[in-house]
């Protein structure tokens, strides 16, 4: 009980304290917005917010589908080739390790200004965890049940449809709700650099003339958008884990 | 070799058997590189084994019998020396060898039918004509009302007769087990013997079982074949003289106490002297 | 008795673990080359690899300039946040209310996509350095805390009561006994950390800056300097790894020295 009361307590007043503190502490209502001014505002500029979101919305959909996509293949690729692995995988180690947000120049320089660059950027950035999840989750299926495999006299095919596969679901569904916040993260920084739309622009602007109203208005929807998105990762998670345990043979014959 | 007391029928001259057998085990040696340096696992094993005759291979841990037992199942491959099931070699597994391990590896997201019927989809076979097979194998294993299961929802004792079933749904030549009951309690252990017997009398198979509990191989086998440790050699290969079908009974009688006994000073005896094998 | 060779490939395992790589990577610049030899592309699009190599040593100096002003503002941003972090996961330690209190709020901002807010901090504190650093500690200083705090509540059990029973105070307690166990968990909130403050300096050099690698990499592209572009990102990606690498070895360190 307290383990629910305590958290929400502290919500509120920290809420209570954004919305009256910077009246109380003479704060402009520019510099920090509180709640009611992010409302009023999202109120005023809804066709606008509406019309920015649809564009980024699109195309984080669109990027982490592209980015799910490219990652399972290569990670399948990479999980199938022992020797590939190890030409590859360092690399791909490194390249975890460094700040590869920093290269949206030079998309924009490839795809030039606009939704092209910012989704590119925003693919590069999320296959990796995808990759990486994929990989890891379809070599490291536990040995007694590849030997089963073996001793069936399985082929690598089957092995994989029927053991690998499975066992790693899991953790490909990792790799994929991490995929889809570093998308959104993708896109933000690629409209911060180059768009002329998108909710990212958007909260770049209203810094640019100070309203904070407007930014946090902007943010809200981008937590909106994230959020959904991560749901519907977690929710066809739940579907396929489901499911999957759920194809009985009595379904594939009759009685 | 001394002659114990009660022994009857040891088995004589293992090359006359190795010929012609249905399994036949020659010379079978297997070195082990490892980083310190080469370690002799078996030092030519030889036995053959009987159609329809129940072998089991009683040792100490590490004297190789899981090993030779990979190696007839064709998971593994001897450093020297040849395995022949039904006359032709065994080069790799083959869908007529039946497979069991200490852990039953069920698939976690199949149904228990779904399971068993697991080697049927592999060697696409057609999954309905085994699908009566496949109940009834789980019904003699005292699973009936459990085909729609999940492995979690059952015991170790119960997923282990899923994996007998699975072993012998497609039915296999030759039944392979490396001491499937190890892992369980030994109430429970007590029960799969049982079930085993009573599997085995209605699925004659050539079955070769690795064992480290004495009693559990007298009690299930027609001949025990006793190894020495590290590296292993056959030091015994004994009849048990018990008429089939066997029941639990015969645990406490005097005939197998005495068995029992005489592998047990032989097994003491390879173990006190390093390296002994006679 | 025969003894049988060697496993196929065992000698050279540990040679073949460093071949490969430099293999791929050699096969990846060649493919680099060829393509722009063959599509005749222009620097300016796809500069080929040696001209990267030339252009990196012809503006080291420059280079090492803006990389001292970001890795300066990294280094300070997470110092800032390592301190934070840990004071507060040990408040948590020492205060079940505050735990509570706080732990659920810090899991439920991890939803907001914090980079949003970038543009928030420059409206804050200006065009400049404490605006770049104070959101790089904001994004950072999350792995940190959720790491520590979990690794300073993870410590077993037994241990804890044995202490307990010792007569030990809190304090004596947490340093002796948590703190040990909560290493490991918390080198890798460090780690996490590590990443997540580069990007947060990156990203605030883009939106506001005049100097740093960031915005070196922002003005070359601005200028169509794509060799400068490839320059500064192997610059970055250098400070980034080396970053990496001192925490690493720190840890290796401190395990070494505290179980001593």
């Amino acid at each position: 009980m307290r383990r629910i009361v305590l958290p929400l307590a502290l919500f509120a007043a920290v809420l209570a304290a954004w919305q009256y503190g910077s009246a109380w502490a003479h704060i402009s209502p520019k510099l920090l917005a509180p709640p009611s001014d992010v409302l009023r505002v999202i109120g005023e500029t809804l066709p606008l917010l509406l019309q920015h979101a649809v564009p980024t919305a699109i195309a984080l959909v669109a990027s982490f589908v592209l980015a799910s996509l490219l990652g399972f293949v290569l990670g399948t690729a990479l999980a199938a080739s022992r020797r590939l692995r190890r030409a590859i995988y360092p690399h791909i180690v490194l390249f975890q390790l460094t700040p590869k947000i920093a290269v949206a120049p030079l998309f924009i320089i490839w795809l030039g200004v606009g939704a092209a660059s910012t989704l590119a950027l925003a693919v590069f950035l999320s296959f990796f965890p995808v990759l990486i999840a994929t990989a890891s989750g379809l070599t490291g299926t536990d040995a007694a049940s590849l030997r089963l495999c073996r001793a069936l006299t399985a082929t690598r095919w089957q092995t994989f449809r029927y053991v690998r596969l499975p066992y790693a679901l899991p953790h490909i569904f990792d790799g994929l709700k991490i995929a889809a916040t570093i998308s959104l993260t993708g896109l933000i920084v690629g409209e911060f650099v180059a768009a002329q739309a998108g909710l990212g622009y958007v909260v770049l602007f209203a810094s640019s003339i100070g309203e904070t109203g407007l930014l946090l208005a902007a943010v809200a929807f981008l937590c909106l958008i994230g959020l959904v998105l991560y749901g519907l990762v977690a929710g066809a998670e739940r579907i396929v884990m489901r499911s999957f345990g759920g194809s009985s043979s009595t379904g594939d014959h009759a009685g | 070799m001394e002659q114990g007391h009660g022994v009857p029928g040891r088995v004589h001259g293992i090359s006359a058997l190795t010929a012609g057998a249905y399994v036949s085990v020659s010379k079978i040696s297997k070195v082990f590189a490892t980083r310190q340096g080469a370690v002799e696992a078996l030092a030519e094993v030889s036995f053959g084994v009987g159609e329809g005759e129940f072998v089991a291979i009683l040792g100490p841990s590490g004297c190789g019998k899981s090993t030779l037992l990979m190696m007839c199942g064709g998971l593994e491959t001897a450093t020297s020396g040849r395995i022949a099931i039904a006359g032709t070699e065994v080069s790799g597994p083959r869908d007529s060898i039946g497979i069991m391990f200490q852990d039953p590896t069920l698939l976690p997201w199949m149904t228990v039918l779904d399971n068993v019927l697991f080697p049927i989809r592999i060697l696409r076979r057609p999954l309905r004509d085994h699908l009566d097979r496949a109940r009834e194998l789980l019904d003699i294993a005292g699973l009936g009302g459990f085909e729609l299961s999940k492995p979690h929802q059952l015991s170790g004792g119960m997923r282990q007769r899923v994996a007998i079933c699975r072993a012998l749904v497609y039915d296999p030549a030759i039944l392979l087990m490396d001491e499937p009951f190890s892992a369980l309690d030994a109430l429970t252990r007590d029960e799969m013997n049982v079930a085993l017997l009573d599997i085995w009398e209605r699925n004659r198979k050539t079955a070769l079982f690795v064992t480290h509990s004495i009693r559990e191989a007298v009690l299930l086998a027609d001949r025990v074949i006793v190894m020495s440790r590290r590296p292993g050699t056959i030091i015994e290969d004994l009849r048990v003289p018990f008429v089939r079908p066997r029941d639990f009974s015969l645990g406490g009688t005097p005939e197998i106490n005495g068995i029992c006994e005489h592998l047990r000073s032989l097994i003491g005896r390879t173990q006190r002297a390093p390296g002994v094998s006679t | 008795m025969t003894v049988a060779p060697a496993p196929a490939g065992r000698w050279d395992e540990p040679i073949l673990a460093v071949v490969l790589p430099l293999a791929s990577a050699a096969v990846f610049l060649f493919l680099w080359q060829a393509v722009v030899t063959l599509a005749g592309l222009p620097e300016a699009i796809l500069p080929p690899p040696l001209a990267v190599l030339g252009q990196f040593f012809a503006s080291l100096p420059e280079l090492l300039r803006q990389a001292r002003v970001t890795v300066l503002d990294s280094v300070v941003a997470f110092a800032i946040a390592t301190a934070v972090g840990v004071a507060l996961a040990s408040c948590f330690t020492f205060s079940g209310t505050l735990r509570d209190a706080v732990y659920p709020n810090l899991v439920l901002l991890q939803l907001i996509p914090k980079i949003a807010l970038a543009p928030l901090f420059v409206v804050w504190l200006g065009v400049g350095a404490p605006s770049r650093v104070i959101f790089a500690v904001f994004i950072s200083f999350f792995p940190i805390v959720l790491s520590t705090a979990t690794g300073l509540a993870a410590t077993d059990a037994y241990a804890l009561k044995l202490c307990r029973a010792l007569g030990a105070s809190p304090w004596q307690i947490f340093i002796r006994v948590r703190v040990p166990f909560a290493l490991s968990h918390f080198f890798t909130g460090l780690k996490i950390a590590t990443t997540l403050v580069f990007i947060g300096i990156v990203v605030g050099e883009f939106i506001s800056s005049n100097a740093g690698l960031g915005h070196y990499i922002l003005l070359a592209g601005a200028g169509g300097a794509t060799s400068r572009i490839f320059v500064g990102l192997i610059a970055l990606s250098l400070s980034g790894l080396a970053f990496y690498g001192a925490v690493v070895a720190a840890e290796r360190l401190v395990q070494r020295w505290w179980w001593e």
